[in-house]
């Protein structure tokens, strides 16, 4: 197959004179090409039959001019046969006369006795081309003999029949081929005007089917340059059900495509956008409650423990000293777990101590405390550790998919499975809440966690698909180990 | 291997386009090679008066056979005679034929042939206006008389001359006796002339033809001279099937062979030794029954009566 494709390529560039056609019949464009084609074909055919024609044409005549001949002139023999011998000379000139009248091709006849002299003519009065005598001569074969010669009067074909046997002489007789060669000459005139004629209305069917073919061409090539300069509306017209309608057709579709994908591309902008922005605003939100729960909670539990020892200074009596170190100590207590949960929150430490299965499983525990109402299912099922980010990222998906499930979907049971399957990891997030619609969540730009967690699977190569109804919503995500 | 094979076939179809190419011309005839040689070329317009034909050195023997059979058959059977008889007088024989009896009659009044084969009542004729001489005359199956025989197509129901009234009949010459004089007499005999008896009647100018065109079926009728049918028959016996004879003359005096009366005595003795000698050697009698002749004898005017008498009943020869 390489060596067809090469002998392909190389055969233009075989001989200067075929890369030298190639080139000009590139050149050119269709309507000429078309037009070209047409007249050469036209013209060759035409040409050609006429050639063909002409030719058979004057074998035919000439074949039948010569059988014509040799029968005029035997029927001439035969007749000559009793004029000659009762020496009825007028009554030889007159079949002669006749014979040459009655024959459109017969130019000449005449009769010469067994000696060679002439009997009788059609020459008229004023004398017998004698160099006729000398071509042509007697033979005593009794055969009829033809011979062919150029005359004044064009081709002529004399034919000599033998008269009684060569006993009473020989009759001849001269046939010209003028007729026949007009008769040709005329036919062939107008087979080359009729290939005129057709050549002509060949030119006019060509510049239509041209017409017809360019049309779409160019208003393609028009509509391309449109979609070239944006204008991603602009259709090719559908002319005919043929290649090029198909070929419009693509075109369009391929326009269409790309237009949804443009709109795709700019949807998933504006979405990323607004993430960036509730993103600076979460942070800004995190860092308040930060600063609220350090205020609000630790810092009121420093200043009471400030106080209680300010207090603690003053007391005298031993007992009440005791009650109040541990009051506060208990203070001291609750605020090491206020940080510590705080600083758990921020980030897991578990997650990257212990691994994704214990920090789900810490998770859960804590989750189930903030939604008491909730019942959670985790089966985690991974083995050996994942990769860090892989990690990060399925503990944040199925963080939000549970937080979205208790604060939105008023479920009842979520049902969390993480499992390895085919070199990646699954996990289905299964709620019975009362479900959303998630594209036109996503496209109304409402739910930034729903893209958060699209945008985490799609950045370490994963997908990520929600099904929801009224019965609840599952999420699915698939992020390679 | 396809695309190998694919290109051995691209690189060979050009010279194979060629080969077809020049074979299809060849085919069609558009390279003369059959007309290699040039043409010679004649001008019909360079016309020239004929060279006037040299007068004969020798003066040749002439001699005229009235039309009994066609000229064909005439040239064909008298050649060989010709030829014996130019051997013997030592000069050449112009044989003359003419289409009637009285055109030969006419060659032998004005002396322009030496012998002359004519019909009876043509001697008759020729006898009793310019005296014409009988030379010799054949004698065929040891006789020398012949007849008129009346003869019609094979599938006529004709039996006799009576029941050819209404019908075409041919007569071979004017002058004929047994072509022409006999028939009339049957007419004759019958109350009627030939105009009224007959539809339509024409002349052959030919015993032979006159017997074709019955056979053909163009004439009802002819009368022809027995002689000529008997030869016919002999030479075309499927013939045959096709005539049939209803009537039969008497016999008659056999037609002679005649000189012009201004021939010189002696010429005329040896030509007559020359025929009544042919019988007494070979190539003789070869010519002789070429012709179907036993011989020639020597016959008298008298032998003729019944011609000139059955002549003059039907109001003589036109």
């Amino acid at each position: 197959m390489s060596e067809l494709a090469g002998t392909l390529a190389r055969q233009p560039t075989r001989s200067g004179w075929s890369r030298r056609l190639w080139k000009m019949a590139g050149s050119v464009s269709i309507r000429t090409k078309i037009m070209g084609i047409v007249l050469a074909l036209t013209v060759i055919l035409g040409l050609g039959v006429t050639w063909e024609v002409r030719t058979v044409m004057a074998q035919v005549f000439i074949n039948e001019l010569e059988s014509r001949g040799q029968s005029v002139v035997s029927d001439l023999a035969a007749r000559s046969v009793d004029p000659i011998l009762l020496n009825d000379t007028y009554s030889l000139y007159q079949l002669l006369t006749e014979t040459v009248a009655n024959h459109p091709d017969a130019l000449y006849a005449f009769v010469v006795d067994s000696n060679g002299h002439v009997l009788a003519h059609t020459f008229g009065e004023e004398g017998f081309p004698v160099s006729l005598l000398d071509k042509n001569p007697l033979q005593p074969d009794n055969q009829i003999h033809q011979f062919h010669y150029n005359s004044n009067r064009g081709r002529i074909h004399d034919f000599m029949a033998p008269i009684f046997d060569g006993r009473a002489g020989y009759v001849r007789l001269g046939l010209t081929e003028t007729r026949l060669r007009g008769i040709i000459d005329a036919v062939t005139g107008q087979m080359l005007l009729t290939t005129l004629v057709v050549a002509v209305i060949g030119i006019l069917a060509a510049m239509l089917l041209t017409w017809l073919l360019t049309r779409p061409i160019l208003s393609l090539v028009e509509t391309t340059r449109q979609v070239g300069q944006g204008n991603l509306a602009a259709r090719a017209s559908h002319w005919a059900d043929d290649e090029i309608g198909a070929l419009a057709d693509a075109f369009n579709q391929m326009v269409a495509d790309l237009q949804v994908s443009r709109q795709a591309i700019a949807e998933k902008e504006a979405a990323r956008g607004r993430l960036l922005e509730q993103l600076i605003n979460a942070q800004e939100e995190e860092r308040k409650r930060i600063a609220r729960e350090l205020h609000d909670g630790v810092g009121q539990s420093l200043t009471s423990l400030t106080v209680g020892l300010k207090v603690a200074g003053q007391i005298q009596e031993p007992a009440l000293l005791q009650q109040k170190y541990a009051e506060m100590h208990q203070v001291a207590v609750e605020t090491l777990d206020q940080v510590r949960l705080l600083s758990r929150e921020l980030r897991p430490s578990v997650l990257d101590d212990l691994g994704l299965a214990a920090a789900l499983e810490r998770y859960v525990v804590e989750f189930t405390q903030l939604y008491p109402e909730l019942h959670v299912d985790l089966h985690c099922d991974l083995g050996e550790r994942l990769s860090p980010t892989t990690e990060t990222t399925l503990y944040r998906i199925i963080q939000e998919a549970m937080t979205n499930a208790a604060r939105h979907g008023d479920a009842s049971t979520v049902s969390v499975l993480v499992s390895r399957r085919d070199g990646k990891v699954q996990a289905i997030i299964e709620d019975d809440g009362h479900g959303f619609d998630p594209v036109a969540a996503q496209r109304a730009g409402e739910s930034v966690g729903i893209h958060a967690m699209m945008e985490r699977a799609e950045l370490v190569g994963g997908s990520l698909a929600i099904e929801s109804g009224e019965e609840g919503t599952t999420v699915y995500a698939e992020v390679p180990t | 291997m396809k695309s190998v094979r694919w290109r051995l076939d691209t690189r060979r179809s050009w010279p194979l386009l060629g080969w077809l190419l020049l074979a299809s011309l060849l085919l069609s005839g558009c390279f003369p090679l059959v007309r290699a040689a040039p043409l010679p070329y004649i001008d019909l317009d360079q016309r020239e008066p004929l060279p006037a034909i040299a007068p004969a050195q020798v003066r040749p023997l002439r001699i005229a056979v009235a039309a009994i059979i066609s000229p064909q058959g005439t040239a064909e059977s008298y050649s060989d005679l010709a030829a014996y008889l130019s051997e013997k007088v030592g000069r050449p024989i112009e044989l003359i034929q003419r289409r009637t009896y009285a055109e030969v009659n006419e060659l032998v009044a004005q002396n322009q042939v030496d012998v002359a084969f004519v019909c009876t009542s043509a001697y008759v004729d020729g006898h009793d206006r310019f005296g014409m001489e009988l030379l010799v005359a054949p004698e065929i199956d040891g006789q020398r008389v012949y007849y008129s025989e009346l003869i019609v197509p094979r599938a006529s129901p004709a039996q006799s001359m009576a029941d050819l009234q209404g019908k075409v009949f041919a007569f071979t010459d004017p002058i004929s006796f047994s072509g022409r004089v006999y028939p009339t007499y049957l007419v004759q005999q019958l109350g009627q002339t030939p105009e009224h008896f007959f539809r339509r009647s024409f002349y052959t100018y030919s015993h032979d033809r006159a017997i074709e065109a019955v056979a053909a079926g163009v004439a009802d009728g002819a009368a022809v001279d027995s002689l000529v049918l008997d030869y016919a028959l002999k030479r075309n016996p499927s013939l045959s099937r096709r005539i049939r004879v209803i009537h039969r003359s008497p016999p008659f005096g056999i037609p002679p062979v005649v000189i012009p009366p201004e021939l010189p005595p002696r010429q005329a003795a040896d030509l007559r030794d020359i025929f009544l000698a042919m019988d007494h050697d070979p190539e003789g009698r070869a010519v002789l029954s070429e012709l179907g002749i036993d011989r020639f004898v020597v016959v008298q005017d008298e032998d003729y009566t019944d011609v000139r008498q059955l002549t003059q009943m039907v109001g003589g020869v036109q």
